[in-house]
């Protein structure tokens, strides 16, 4: 399932993006959609606090808090949420602090296009899965590393203990050669 | 034979050749009321703006036949300041001398008119002593002459000169006397004339002006609509964020919702053509069977009830945008309408305040609630793109004074044959001193390119254009309030301009 949130502060523009994400004959389609829409910040951020979100999609200019302000909040709140912008009007400083404050992923312009939109958020997920998985794997490695840190420490202590017990010379003919 | 000038009355007489008194024949016609009477006729004729020289003539050759004399010429001051005489009628004279200027306080002219005192001259002038240089000529060495001055009011405005050939009797003492009643009527007469050029010329003058006044006033007139429209786009810049936001939302998702409505119909579409492929007899058992199966399987992969909310739903927020859009197009068109074509009408005032209030709207909801108590006012004669510039600047300006979140509230009513509206807000006030200039042109506290400083002194001069005002009150921390005050009735133009130059 694909938890998206959206906010904005026109309803008509939620239903209309609720549409197109619940759509799943046109192409490319969101997997297993799960839209939740809001129009107020306040209870987006609530939600975003208690439910797992892939991705939180806002508004630029609303009554109540501008989404770059939001979508900063979401970072702090939710830092694996992927963050899209949608607005129709930005000032240069609101793009900077959504960049910059906020770390969005995509800026998509008022009106948008489905098509572009629907690719831009699989692509946003995608990358995020790809950031998600690729941490995993770090972890993964980390956590393997340690376990290769202790073998190795044993094999420093045996040198310590015996030198030259960990290195093995061979003759020519395969034998071992002893020092 | 030295030249005595002596001097009798208000006179001076020269005698330079024999003291012959002559008999008493120089102002025969002088008392004679018809010639007195056709000397008046002549001035008349000068009033009437005949050619001014060929009056002047014709007055002069009535003299010279009046006083029996052989020539005379007249000289006029032709610059009050200057002193410069021209000679501006004469008879026998050389060529080139009518309409000359004789260097300033030479001749016979020049020292009359330098003296102010009538000259009588008997003999040759050359002999007189006199500074003057009378006739080169030497026929005329010998001869009588008589000069006055012309004066009006104690100030001299030219001088008169009659000549007699030798061969007649010379003038006398007496004949400058009585001629200097005639030189008085000579110098109304002229000064009357001369007023009548000069009026001619000034009145010349005064419609050269007045067309140029008219140009520099239409050319005013043309600037200060450029400036008023130039304001009114930088105003309209200023919404175009609010104004680009209401209209790309709607356009948004209204284009959003067709791409939509393209998705769902093409799958009903499916559905009804499977269905009508399953009802086709003609197709045969084994194929029927199949095209039901498959009408039902897409039957049942379709929510044919949310479709059929969703579609309504979808229709319904669609018109909805449209309407939107289409209201604020309207509005933007209603507001921005060129200063060419409008015209005085009847309009209301609220009407104005919502259509105007719908495009800044937007740009303000982020700043303030606005709230708005309309009296009772009648529809009012006014220019209403003009007064929905006012209002927007007022609003605008409002919005702008509100450093975080505030209030604007919107009044209006009626008092004395005035109806008013009030723009209030709870932002930031303006101070003392910069309420006395904020009327003035260019001038503003905004930051550089955020403010033209012409909106108040545009609106300022758009109100007066309706006869009206605009009264503040403000205080700093606590708020603004613009009452902007109208007459009910609208003056004429004429009229207004008229009070206004009286206030």
């Amino acid at each position: 399932m694909t938890t998206l949130l959206i906010l904005d502060d026109e309803p008509h523009v939620l239903s209309a993006l609720r549409r197109m994400l619940m759509n799943q004959t046109a192409m490319p389609a969101v997997p297993d959609p799960h839209v939740v829409t809001f129009t107020s910040p306040h209870d987006a951020i609530e939600f975003v606090r208690s439910h797992p979100v892939d991705i939180v999609i806002s508004d630029y200019r609303m009554p109540e808090m501008d989404g770059a302000t939001f979508l900063a909040m979401v970072r702090k709140v939710a830092p694996d949420a992927a963050r899209l912008m949608l607005s129709a009007f930005t000032d240069l400083d609101g793009i900077v602090r959504a960049i910059n404050d906020a770390g969005i992923f995509r800026f998509v312009a008022k009106p948008w296009t489905d098509t572009d939109l629907r690719a831009s958020i699989i692509q946003v997920l995608q990358h995020r899965h790809l950031m998600l998985e690729n941490r995993r794997l770090a972890d993964h490695v980390r956590a393997q590393n340690s376990v290769i840190s202790r073998q190795q420490l044993e094999l420093e202590r045996l040198e310590a203990e015996t030198p030259g017990i960990t290195r093995v010379h061979w003759s020519d003919d395969g034998g071992v050669m002893l020092e | 034979m030295e030249a005595k000038p002596t001097r009798r009355n208000h006179g001076e007489s020269v005698d330079a050749g024999k003291s012959a008194e002559s008999p008493d024949v120089g102002a025969g016609k002088l008392a004679d009321y018809p010639w007195i009477y056709a000397l008046y006729e002549l001035g008349q004729t000068a009033a009437t703006g005949v050619d001014p020289l060929k009056v002047q003539q014709d007055i002069l050759l009535h003299i010279v036949s009046g006083l029996d004399a052989e020539s005379g010429s007249i000289a006029m001051i032709v610059d009050g300041t200057d002193d410069v005489l021209e000679i501006v009628a004469g008879t026998d004279l050389r060529p080139g001398i009518l309409g000359s200027r004789p260097p300033r306080g030479t001749g016979v002219f020049g020292h009359v008119i330098a003296t102010g005192q009538p000259l009588l001259i008997n003999g040759a002038a050359a002999h007189t002593g006199l500074p003057v240089r009378l006739h080169d000529r030497p026929d005329r060495a010998r001869h009588s002459a008589m000069c006055w001055p012309l004066r009006v009011h104690e100030r001299t405005i030219g001088a008169l000169a009659v000549n007699r050939a030798p061969g007649l009797p010379r003038y006398t003492v007496a004949d400058l006397d009585r001629g200097q009643v005639l030189a008085g009527l000579l110098a109304l007469v002229m000064a009357n004339h001369m007023m009548h050029v000069e009026r001619e010329t000034r009145l010349v003058e005064l419609s050269t002006l007045n067309a140029a006044m008219q140009r520099m006033n239409a050319a005013l007139e043309d600037a200060q609509d450029q400036v008023i429209q130039t304001e009114k786009l930088a105003s309209i810049g200023q919404m175009a964020a609010g104004v680009a936001h209401e209209i790309n939302n709607p356009v948004a998702f209204v284009l959003s919702n067709l791409g939509s409505l393209e998705s769902y119909v093409a799958q009903m579409l499916d559905v009804t053509d499977a269905c009508i492929a399953a009802d086709d007899s003609s197709a045969g058992v084994v194929a029927q069977t199949a095209a039901r199966a498959h009408a039902l399987e897409l039957r049942n992969r379709i929510d044919l009830g949310f479709l059929r909310t969703d579609i309504a739903a979808l229709i319904a927020e669609s018109h909805d945008g449209l309407a939107r859009v289409r209201a604020i197009v309207q509005d933007l068109k209603s507001f921005a309408r060129g200063s060419s074509d409008e015209v005085w009408e009847l309009a209301d005032l609220h009407a104005a305040l919502d259509s105007t209030l719908n495009i800044v709207r937007n740009e303000i909801k982020y700043k303030a609630e606005i709230e708005t108590h309309y009296g009772a006012l009648p529809e009012v004669e006014v220019l209403p793109s003009r007064l929905n510039q006012v209002f927007l600047n007022l609003l605008v300006n409002a919005a702008q004074s509100i450093p975080r979140k505030g209030h604007i509230t919107i009044t209006t009513g009626v008092k004395d044959d005035e109806a008013w509206v009030r723009i209030e807000d709870d932002g930031s006030g303006i101070s003392k001193e910069n309420q006395a200039r904020i009327f003035e042109p260019f001038f503003t506290t905004k930051p550089v390119g955020e403010g033209t400083g012409l909106g108040l002194s545009v609106s300022n001069s758009i109100v007066r254009k309706h006869g009206g005002r605009i009264e503040v009150d403000s205080e700093v921390g606590r708020g603004s309030r613009f009452t902007i005050c109208i007459p009910l009735h609208h003056t004429h133009d004429k009229l207004r301009e008229a009070l206004a130059a009286l206030n």
